[in-house]
């Protein structure tokens, strides 16, 4: 279990993590989010014993990172996966780390042959592409075969499959009953594979809460998606029923909020209108995850882009 | 989830999580183990080994053959104070600056590949790993330093005889001393590199200020003004512990021991200072 309290980290007058509360527990994927500079990295490596906090504690199974015995053992983290000597072996690469915390040599190999590297683990790391840097990353990780694990940014370079391998990788790690805390930037691989949801923007805490009832607090109003060859006609038909109703990506396309898909339907259906697409949006991380760090986000584009440019 | 299954030999979830203290504790030793297969496998340790030799024994057959050879062109004077002992090992001259360099890599390597992150997550205990990354590039050092200053002192001992100057024997005293004092001397060049890379986290800024210590300073001491020209033709470490390799007796400059003892006293206060440094520095 991570428990960060009061976390606070400032960088001259610059506070990069303020007063952060909240805990991972054991059992769960807890998804770490939030815009770019918002400080995730930072509250990961206060919670490692990497960084040091400027007041507040990060305790790990109820002590800080540094004062386990063999911290290794205590937590695994993979905070950046090109953190490599290009000339040196993964093996060697985790030879080292192993020998540090006094974790026999096999285990070395058991974790070569979890992340599908067993075979290339004797070429030098720096030619190894991104994905398998972020598989040596997770050997490392897992090493001391930790109850509590830290991810900076696992999906990183993976391909579909690995993505998928990661997914399920997370998912029984934290079924083991281990605690997974996981940052990321793809919104749908999240939504699909944490438990839990902590969120920040500007170094505060925003939310930390589940993942269903994240979304449900924090979706727009639900919209339905309409295609019709005569949307004009329809967007008006839909207006006087009370709906607000916007133009979709193209001309035929209509987004329909304040009415239900099936009310949409039957509308069409009794004005003999052609419909070919009728969709309702499912609320999603995404949408809930925009619409909450709008206001945070450090580096944010003019407003509008995103949001609408959802696609099924 | 099936292929999960793999990651531990049993699910945690099916055991008592041990807490852990009853896992084992990570020491000294284990640390001492972690970086000996770091610097083992960097790939610059074996060409700063090759290297380092190369150029002890280099430096001493090319400056045995051509001191050898204007002996006996030298006035009488000179000829009286002509050192072949020094002479031989003159390939310390280079042999520092390439240990030096080593000594840097052992740290700066660290930071300039980020490896420090995994590095200081698995041993949070900063001076522990410093202190282990020292122990082993000290012996590692000393090995390559004594191997260094016996090969410069075989090759230019023999450049020496073979143009007919005086020449020494290992066996001498003086000798043992210069050559085993020699390699202590690069093994604090080595560490004073370490020190100085901790500090600087730069590659490029170690090597020059190695360089700098190492060469520049000792060579341009002479154009300082007067009396910081004379502290430094005796005071200056390199300077004061490069005495060690020398058989003829400046009676102006220190004592071969005493003078290694000033790089000594440097070098631990370097070394002080990374130890602070390296401690209260975010990784």
């Amino acid at each position: 279990m991570i428990e960060v309290r009061g976390l606070t980290k400032r960088y001259h007058e610059v506070r990069a993590v303020d007063s952060l509360d909240f805990t991972v527990r054991r059992g769960e994927v807890t998804g770490f989010l939030g815009p770019n500079g918002a400080g995730k990295s930072t509250t990961m490596r206060m919670i490692l014993g990497l960084d040091a906090p400027t007041s507040g504690t990060a305790t790990i199974d109820g002590r800080p990172a540094a004062a386990h015995p063999a911290p290794l053992r205590a937590v695994g983290a993979l905070l950046d996966a090109g953190a490599l000597l290009p000339s040196r072996s993964a093996r060697h690469h985790l030879l080292a780390l192993a020998a540090g915390n006094g974790i026999p040599r096999r285990r070395v190999q058991e974790v070569l042959d979890v992340v599908g590297l067993g075979s290339a683990a004797r070429r030098a790391a720096g030619t190894y592409s991104l994905g398998m840097k972020q598989r040596l990353g997770i050997a490392a990780a897992l090493l001391g075969d930790p109850p509590v694990l830290v991810l900076d940014e696992p999906l990183n370079g993976l391909d579909p499959e690995g993505i998928v391998w990661m997914r399920r990788l997370l998912r029984g790690l934290a079924a083991e009953g281990r605690a997974v805390m996981v940052s990321s930037h793809l919104m749908n691989e999240v939504e699909r594979t944490v438990d839990h949801l902590v969120v920040i923007g500007r170094g505060r805490l925003i939310a930390d809460t589940s993942m269903a009832a994240f979304i449900a607090a924090h979706s727009s109003p639900r919209e339905v998606v309409v295609r019709s060859p005569r949307a004009e006609v329809f967007a008006s038909r839909l207006a006087a029923e009370g709906a607000a109703v916007r133009r979709g990506d193209d001309a035929q396309s209509l987004v329909v909020t304040g009415l239900t898909a099936p009310v949409v339907g039957a509308l069409a259906a009794a004005r003999g209108i052609e419909l070919h697409e009728l969709a309702p949006r499912r609320p999603s991380l995404e949408h809930a995850f925009m619409e909450l760090t709008q206001d945070s986000a450090e580096y944010a584009a003019t407003a509008g882009t995103g949001a609408d440019k959802e696609t099924f | 989830m099936s292929d999960t299954s793999v990651t531990t030999r049993r699910p945690l979830a099916d055991r008592t999580l041990p807490g852990p203290q009853e896992r084992g504790r990570a020491t000294f030793l284990h640390s001492l183990h972690a970086e000996w297969i770091k610097l083992r496998t960097m790939r610059s340790t074996l060409w700063v080994a090759l290297g380092t030799l190369v150029a002890g024994v280099g430096l001493a057959a090319l400056n045995g053959a051509s001191a050898g050879g204007e002996h006996a062109t030298l006035a009488p004077a000179d000829q009286a104070v002509f050192d072949p002992l020094g002479t031989a090992l003159k390939g310390y001259m280079l042999a520092q600056v390439t240990l030096a360099l080593l000594g840097g890599l052992v740290i700066t390597a660290e930071y300039g590949s980020r490896t420090i992150v995994p590095t200081l997550t698995a041993v949070p205990h900063r001076s522990r790993v410093l202190a282990a990354k020292g122990a082993v590039l000290a012996v590692a050092a000393y090995a390559v330093g004594v191997a260094t200053m016996l090969a410069g002192f075989a090759a230019g001992q023999s450049a020496l005889a073979g143009a007919g100057a005086p020449h020494v024997q290992l066996s001498d005293p003086e000798s043992l001393r210069a050559v085993f004092g020699g390699a202590l001397y690069l093994t604090l060049a080595a560490l004073l590199g370490l020190a100085v890379g901790t500090l600087v986290r730069s590659t490029t800024a170690t090597v020059t200020t190695m360089f700098a210590t190492l060469l520049i300073v000792p060579a341009f001491g002479p154009a300082l003004p007067g009396p910081l020209a004379d502290w430094a033709a005796v005071y200056w470490p390199p300077t004061a512990g490069g005495q060690i390799v020398t058989g003829y007796r400046d009676p102006a400059l220190l004592d071969p021991w005493p003078g290694l003892g000033v790089l000594a006293l440097c070098v631990a206060v370097l070394l002080t200072a990374a130890f602070l440094t390296f401690r209260r520095r975010d990784a």
